[in-house]
């Protein structure tokens, strides 16, 4: 009930507030950061670059995102080198002065985040490596609060008609996750101290924030293909020394499961994003209902 | 006590703005270009044996917040001879409104689909011969150009550009702006797995007209002097393009798995002054086209398929004589390739080439080639 009377209240100053203007039309790389901003503007039009089946790092500068990219009003990304195959040839080719960088209306969250393993020194044997850190923030789930912040201030100077609803959302979205974020972590107590194997350091920030360890990756460095070579060195893991072997939606499931056939470890697949119509915290939702389901199972009476 | 200062000292690092050392002014980056090939492909920069093909030295940074800047070298040997080249010096706007920008100084001309992409983004070892025929395998010159993007659904490029045209120039008294462009580009999704790209370009060339034959002596070899040629082989007055290329990858991730498929097709006119028309093999218009195909399996192998026809012509005067003596020759070219990619930055690379030549001799051209990166590894075109 408390939930429908602010929705009302929202609307209506809303609608008090707002000029008859045209919504924002906003681009983002990835579809985590769609949920992020539709929760902020519901109003807007935001269209997602890839989709949870695409890995980021390999999308076409195809002409239907230069058109898209022609007409945003802003542009949100995750940036730390994450697109740099592709983001960069859209901003020169769509000729629109608001996606260029360090505008106030070019967005990268990894520009907020405190980011894990950034590099002095980088060098390109060490795999597709970035110096800035890890660039797959969208489960930074304590820095969210601040991206919120960002993502708010930065809505309510490129559209200030409609500033006091960006502020309101972003009041509504940070309380919420404040919530979520205190369930999450009781209900993904039983998760601390777990060990995986996993793919291309995907989920290095969720981990961190459960307090998981990966131990592994079947990747032989980040960004290059499972080799035979590698994953034979994966089999003399002492099978004690990790609970489960976890991928992504979007990666090739053979690796996964031919060492899950090597060690008899479960195989878990997680979603590397939200997925059409999911909110943010819907897609953490999942992803603990995914490891708890197969990493906490009540414990064998032992006898 | 001590693990509490490393804490600190590592999330003090974590904090501190670590972009400072990569966002540094300007981006290098080096392309590696060797192969080995036991013969020589018409028109081509390549020659056979042990070489040195494509080596580029780039350096782009944003030169403020209204202009990005470019400077593309690169070293060619041919022989003993090392020729450094300036491919690329240019400046372009980044917040003119309305999606206009502006670029000037030396840079690929937007002519057609393939010319503007650095050529090592290439799937084979060479262009095709229809390029390296018409535009002498890549066309770039000094001068300004002017692209709009439209604020529409479906993308629409127009671009005009205006060039010195010095490499195309089949006259002596070459007007200061010989080229004139204008491109339009279209393209879109067909779905999330397929994406498509349709160009129309013309390119008006003042001083394209040949309107003077030189004498040629047949006793002498006069080949190595245009063996590494950077001009167009034949030029004309007007040059129109149609491309079209079309990409697949399941679900658009093109990681694992994709296609391209790619042509174009140029038709050169008004290639010889008024006064030789009715010689015999003068030549009316001219042709070139290719068709390529290219399949990525896994995300370190890849094969392709290209096939590549050009018309051109030779023409010479005989010692004493007025009368030109023109030969109209054609040039088509099969090629396979197999690429293995180490990574995204390096890729070895083998091609065959069936070539088929004016007198209809046939050729076999086998290539082995490494294209390699390190530094910054600029996003390529689609």
């Amino acid at each position: 009930m408390r939930f429908k009377n602010s929705t009302l209240f929202v609307t209506v100053s809303a609608v008090m507030l707002s000029a008859p203007a045209l919504a924002l039309n906003i681009f983002v790389c990835e579809p985590e950061w769609k949920a992020l901003l539709a929760a902020h503007a519901p109003k807007a039009t935001i269209y997602s670059a890839t989709t949870a089946l695409q890995d980021p790092h390999y999308v076409q500068a195809r002409p239907s995102l230069i058109a898209k990219m022609r007409q945003a009003d802003m542009a949100m990304c995750s940036g730390a080198e994450l697109e740099v195959g592709w983001l960069p040839m859209l901003q020169a080719r769509s000729s629109n002065p608001a996606v260029q960088n360090n505008k106030q209306s070019m967005l990268y969250a990894s520009e907020i985040v405190s980011m894990l393993d950034t590099h002095h020194h980088v060098d390109r044997s060490m795999g597709d490596i970035h110096a800035y850190g890890n660039p797959h923030v969208q489960f930074a789930a304590n820095d969210m609060i601040r991206i919120s912040r960002v993502v708010s201030k930065r809505l309510e100077s490129i559209d200030p008609a409609n500033a006091f609803s960006y502020l309101v959302n972003g009041v509504k979205f940070r309380e919420h996750w404040r919530q979520k974020l205190v369930e999450w972590e009781q209900r993904a107590e039983p998760l601390r101290g777990i060990q995986v194997v996993s793919y291309h350091e995907t989920y290095r920030y969720l981990f961190d924030w459960l307090g998981m360890e990966q131990i592994a990756d079947l990747e032989p460095k980040p960004g290059i293909s499972p080799t035979t070579a590698h994953l034979q060195s994966l089999t003399r893991l002492d099978p004690a020394s990790f609970d489960a072997i976890i991928y992504s939606s979007h990666q090739n499931k053979r690796a996964a499961n031919w060492l899950h056939q090597q060690t008899d470890k479960p195989v878990i697949q997680l979603p590397l994003t939200v997925s059409k119509g999911q909110t943010l915290d819907e897609l953490y939702d999942q992803i603990l209902d995914d490891l708890l389901r197969v990493l906490a199972q009540p414990q064998p009476v032992k006898g | 006590m001590k693990k509490k200062l490393v804490s600190l000292a590592i999330s003090s690092i974590l904090v501190s703005p670590a972009f400072a050392n990569t966002l540094s002014n300007p981006q290098i980056g080096v392309v590696l270009d060797g192969y080995y090939q036991n013969g020589e492909r018409n028109n081509s920069e390549r020659s056979e044996g042990f070489g040195l093909g494509h080596t580029e030295i780039s350096m782009s940074a944003n030169i403020d917040d209204k202009f990005h800047g470019v400077l593309t070298t690169v070293l060619e040997t041919h022989g003993d001879e090392t020729e450094l080249l300036l491919e690329e010096a240019f400046i372009q706007t980044l917040t003119m409104p309305y999606g206009f920008n502006i670029r000037g100084g030396r840079f690929l001309s937007d002519f057609g689909y393939m010319n503007n992409q650095h050529m090592h983004s290439d799937s084979f070892v060479e262009r095709p011969v229809a390029y390296r025929t018409f535009l002498g395998s890549h066309y770039y010159d000094d001068g300004l150009r002017a692209n709009l993007v439209l604020p529409t659904d479906m993308y629409v490029k127009l671009g005009v550009e205006a060039l010195s045209g010095s490499k195309m120039s089949a006259v002596d008294d070459a007007t200061a702006v010989g080229v004139y462009t204008t491109t339009l580009k279209i393209g879109d999704d067909f779905s999330e797995s397929s994406s498509w790209q349709f160009g129309l370009s013309y390119l008006r060339n003042e001083n394209g007209k040949v309107n003077n034959f030189e004498e040629h002596d047949h006793s002498t070899d006069g080949h190595d002097e245009h063996d590494h040629s950077h001009a167009s082989a034949v030029t004309g007055s007007n040059l129109y393009g149609a491309d079209f290329v079309w990409k697949w990858a399941p679900n658009g991730n093109y990681k694992y798995s994709n296609f391209t498929l790619s042509a174009e097709y140029m038709l050169l006119d008004d290639i010889v002054d008024s006064k030789f028309k009715g010689e015999k093999n003068a030549p009316d218009t001219l042709a070139a086209y290719y068709v390529s195909g290219v399949y990525r399996f896994t995300p370190s192998w890849s094969a392709g398929l290209r096939y590549s026809d050009a018309e051109s012509y030779e023409g010479h005067v005989h010692h004493g004589s007025t009368q030109p003596h023109l030969t109209s020759l054609n040039d088509s070219e099969i090629d396979a390739m197999v690429a293995w990619d180490s990574s995204h930055f390096g890729t070895v690379r083998a091609q065959y080439t069936r070539v088929e030549n004016q007198d209809k001799a046939t050729d076999n051209v086998f290539t082995l080639q490494y294209v390699m990166t390190f530094g910054a590894h600029g996003a390529h075109a689609f």
